[in-house]
């Protein structure tokens, strides 16, 4: 089982110890990672602000890119979701495909349903709360959405379960949207940080010392807030705790 | 970087009081919808079933239509077909005048905002009155709805407190909601008995059965219809459902998920016009037929009118109803304007975080959020996209498809974190307003990488 | 051309796949079903801002009635007489028939009417009325109201409601829930908006 780990450009540029923490915790899991060189980004920001056509010299770039691997596995719900649900479409008259949306895995979905530990050596003495971003939720389904009627699970409270010394808590209204949604947090800034205000609230509420996610975009919209504020919460990306120690 | 949308949303968060109970009010609903749906186990086959119920009526149009008017003539009602705003227009107008109508009660009905009627009517002399609460206050204060099943959510008792002073006789200071509705209880009962004619919507057309089904909580619809003995019942061309056996589907979801109750107070069935009455019916197209031919778009006309998707959407509970430029807001109201004139009300596709909350609150199954996508990616062709984020998107298309200029792009972008603060929060930087910006590493990954430092 | 031949038309000329009826038996098999059906009822009844009593054998449903309302003066009634297990009870506390008056409106200042209820749904309260007198106004003006439903008659849910209703000769029928209310004032639950302030349900 030969995996590509796919690092998006942002965390790339502001987040890579992600990148990092990743490579380290698949390995310690005892996969076969590899990081194919030169990648750049999935194509979603300029999808998502409706240029989705700008997106497909970028997706036949990523599908080349990972042509050798089993699995494509990266820290990032909502760039994996987009390869997964909107590639098939826009390379549909390509001749040649390596199928990255049939293989690509959000890290934690990689975890929790294809290596599925038991335990990990990682240890948080800490209160965390988490981040239920909505394209994890409610495209890639790594919990249950507050919205259906679908008995609760929460695949990153699974896996921080295995963590030493964790406290872990949900947020009221525990899915609803930060505001982030790429362009949208400078097009409609306004409500983009009220939400974010009202969310990063929500977890403070908790009195949690960390938001903890698997979408760093989240995390940085929300690190935004606090850092301009001077709130009293930081952010941190589930691959870090996860990988604590190693 | 905005557009009409951001700028009245902008607007209206600078109330912030105003703006938290708006948000905290319509949460409450959603979360009245998520507590009615969670008591009902078989909730996702409900949606499942009213879903395939409409996708197969929406396809059976042209057979159901015909059915439901061969019924209704039956019934002994007569039956009207309405291609645009105008023609409805005229067809009530005509009923009316011909039985010299001076006074008119109407129960809701989104059909005659979208129509314009009470203007068309009132311009001509006759006297509409509206008699749901809600309706009845903005008609009274000159305004429109802003959310479709809760129109006067955005007024303030206050402010209906002083209104009614004026227009009611009431108390002055006396703000009570339970003495303020009373009072239009009052005001209203002698509306309805004395007006010469009543006209409701429908939110269910049997085609079976040639009856108008219609939901109210106060009763107004039915109040009006059981005064003067001359009825007008106009719906939209997708309000039709094959039989009563899609009733008990759709009854089970339009309220839990509107406004968190297990069922409306009255669901009224009116198949017949009354003893010595006339009852009149209007099926509108309006546009709608077009909208069969867009496959991308084409679940719009699942639409029960609920309002779930407002409750629940973020960015409509922080931006009220004002501020999308189409009369119906929210994520439906988003798809429904571009489908009218996109060149007109393209400004409301910004309001939209992708969140996709809207797709699982609809009980009929609308793709609200994918729609939403696909209206961004029709924009540029349109002519209507945002140069800024074109601009955007061709700059970070251009880098990223250069991965030696992305790398050296990554190596410098730390330098932007030692510029001087008024160079990166100033008027153009519409994320440092809100926010402070990501600190650019020294050391991007694929630079550790290649260095052996993972 | 006619606006309905044009609109049926456009209609067959902009119809692309057209998708089969879903099969709904599945569905209201499994649908909510309750043990206690007049217990849930009664329950509901209350979550609606109603109220429902269970007429015990001995009772006297005239005065069961204006026990309810006591202050009610002018009370009209569609029934005469109403079958209670083995007996039948004649409503004698009415003032009046609606279908006396002429004119609806002539009905506004009723203080209490009653009623007779024909399916009653265990899950929402909702109360089938169908027309059977000219004035149906008789159901929205009156201040309260009194609907009186064989227990017998309880259904589980709307899929099992609607096999069995009927809108009559009058071509008219209403699934009531409880009262008639509104929140159109900042939210606040305000019961009486338009129609009766209560209504209670008198299980037989």
């Amino acid at each position: 089982m030969k995996v590509g780990l796919f690092v998006p450009c942002y965390i790339n540029a502001v987040y890579p110890e992600v990148g990092v923490a990743s490579y380290k915790l698949l390995k310690s899991l005892g996969v076969d990672v590899d990081y194919p060189l030169d990648q750049t980004c999935c194509g979603q920001p300029m999808a998502n602000a409706g240029f989705e056509m700008e997106s497909k010299e970028l997706a036949k770039r990523f599908d080349r890119l990972f042509e050798g691997y089993d699995y494509i596995v990266g820290p990032s719900a909502s760039c994996v979701v987009f390869v997964r649900d909107h590639y098939g479409n826009l390379l549909k008259e390509e001749p040649h495909r390596c199928a990255s949306e049939g293989k690509i895995y959000d890290i934690c979905e990689f975890i929790h349903d294809v290596i599925k530990p038991d335990s990990l050596p990682a240890s948080f003495p800490h209160k965390v709360s988490i981040q239920n971003s909505c394209h994890g939720v409610r495209l890639m389904h790594l919990s249950s959405p507050s919205e259906l009627n679908v008995p609760y699970y929460n695949k990153l409270r699974d896996l921080l379960s295995l963590v030493k010394g964790i406290e872990i808590v949900e947020p009221e209204r525990p899915d609803e949207c930060c505001g982030f949604g790429g362009m949208f947090a400078v097009e409609e800034h306004d409500v983009s940080g009220r939400m974010g205000r009202d969310k990063v609230q929500r977890h403070i509420d908790t009195g949690a010392e960390y938001i903890v996610g698997a979408d760093s975009s989240c995390l940085m919209h929300q690190t935004g807030i606090i850092e301009r504020d001077h709130l009293p919460i930081k952010t941190i990306h589930i691959v870090q705790i996860l990988a604590a120690g190693l | 970087m905005s557009t009409k949308h951001s700028k009245a949303a902008g607007a209206f968060l600078k109330n912030r009081e105003m703006a938290a109970w708006h948000d905290e009010t319509l949460w409450m609903v959603r979360a009245k919808r998520d507590k009615m749906s969670k008591e009902v186990p078989e909730w996702e086959q409900l949606r499942d079933a009213a879903c395939a119920l409409k996708m197969y009526s929406n396809s059976h149009l042209d057979q159901l239509l015909q059915e439901f008017e061969k019924n209704a003539l039956a019934n002994g009602a007569y039956v009207y077909w309405a291609k645009d705003a105008d023609e409805y227009c005229k067809i009530i107008y005509n009923i009316l005048s011909g039985h010299q109508v001076k006074h008119f009660i109407k129960s809701k009905s989104m059909l005659a905002e979208e129509c314009g009627l009470n203007e068309y009517l009132e311009e001509k002399g006759i006297e509409v009155v509206e008699s749901d609460l809600g309706e009845r206050i903005l008609q009274l204060m000159h305004k429109r709805p802003s959310h479709i099943v809760m129109p006067a959510i955005h007024i303030k008792k206050e402010e209906i407190g002083e209104l009614f002073v004026r227009e009611m006789g009431t108390e002055p200071g006396n703000n009570d909601q339970t003495y303020l509705t009373h009072a239009a209880r009052k005001n209203l009962r002698q509306k309805f008995i004395h007006a010469e004619a009543a006209m409701t919507g429908a939110n269910f057309a049997v085609a079976s059965t040639g009856e108008c089904v219609v939901c109210t909580n106060e009763g107004n619809a039915d109040m009006g219809t059981s005064q003067p003995k001359l009825q007008i019942t106009a719906f939209g061309l997708e309000k039709i459902v094959p039989d009563r056996e899609a009733l008990g589907v759709f009854t089970r979801l339009l309220a839990r998920s509107g406004t968190g109750q297990p069922i409306t107070s009255y669901t009224s069935h009116y198949r017949k016009p009354r003893k010595g009455g006339e009852l009149h019916i209007i099926i509108v197209d309006n546009g709608r037929s077009q909208i069969l031919a867009d496959q991308e778009h084409v679940k719009t006309l699942n639409c029960l009118r609920c309002g779930a998707c407002m409750n629940t959407c973020p960015v409509y509970r922080r931006s009220g109803g004002y501020s999308y430029t189409y009369f119906i807001p929210g994520p439906i109201g988003i798809n429904l304007g571009m489908l009218k004139a996109p060149l007109h009300y393209y400004d409301n596709v910004s309001a939209c975080s992708l969140c996709y909350s809207c797709q699982n609150v609809c009980p009929a199954k609308v793709d609200l959020a994918d729609q939403i996508y696909r209206w961004r990616q029709r924009m540029d062709g349109l002519g209507v996209a945002s140069k800024e984020k074109k601009l955007m998107s061709g700059g970070m298309k251009f880098l990223m498809e250069r991965p030696a200029l992305f790398n050296f792009a990554l190596k410098n972008a730390s330098i932007a974190n030692s510029l001087p603060r008024w160079t990166l929060y100033n008027g153009m930087n519409d994320w440092g307003k809100e926010h402070e910006m990501p600190k650019f590493v020294k050391e991007s990954f694929n630079e550790m990488w290649k260095k052996g430092k993972v | 051309m006619s606006s309905r031949e044009d609109i049926l038309q456009n209609i067959r000329r902009n119809t692309r796949t057209r998708y089969e009826r879903p099969d709904l038996t599945s569905l209201e098999e499994e649908a909510l079903t309750y043990a206690d059906p007049v217990g849930q009822f009664c329950k509901i009844m209350v979550q609606m801002g109603g109220k429902a009593v269970v007429l015990g054998k001995e009772d006297d449903l005239n005065e069961v009635i204006l026990q309810l309302y006591p202050d009610a003066k002018r009370i009209a009634s569609i029934l005469k007489e109403v079958p209670t297990g083995e007996k039948i009870q004649l409503i004698t506390c009415a003032t009046f028939h609606p279908d006396e008056v002429e004119n609806p409106g002539e009905l506004d200042g009723t203080d209490l009417a009653i009623v007779d209820g024909r399916i009653g749904v265990c899950e929402n309260g909702a109360v089938w009325l169908q027309q059977d007198v000219e004035q149906r106004a008789i159901y929205f003006i009156s201040e309260a109201l009194v609907i009186l439903l064989d227990r017998k008659n309880l259904v589980n849910n709307m899929h099992e409601a609607y096999k069995r209703i009927d809108t009559g000769e009058y071509g008219y029928g209403v699934f009531m829930s409880g009262p008639s209310k509104t929140a159109d004032i900042e939210q606040a639950l305000v019961m009486g908006a338009h129609g009766p302030r209560s209504v209670t349900v008198i299980l037989l």
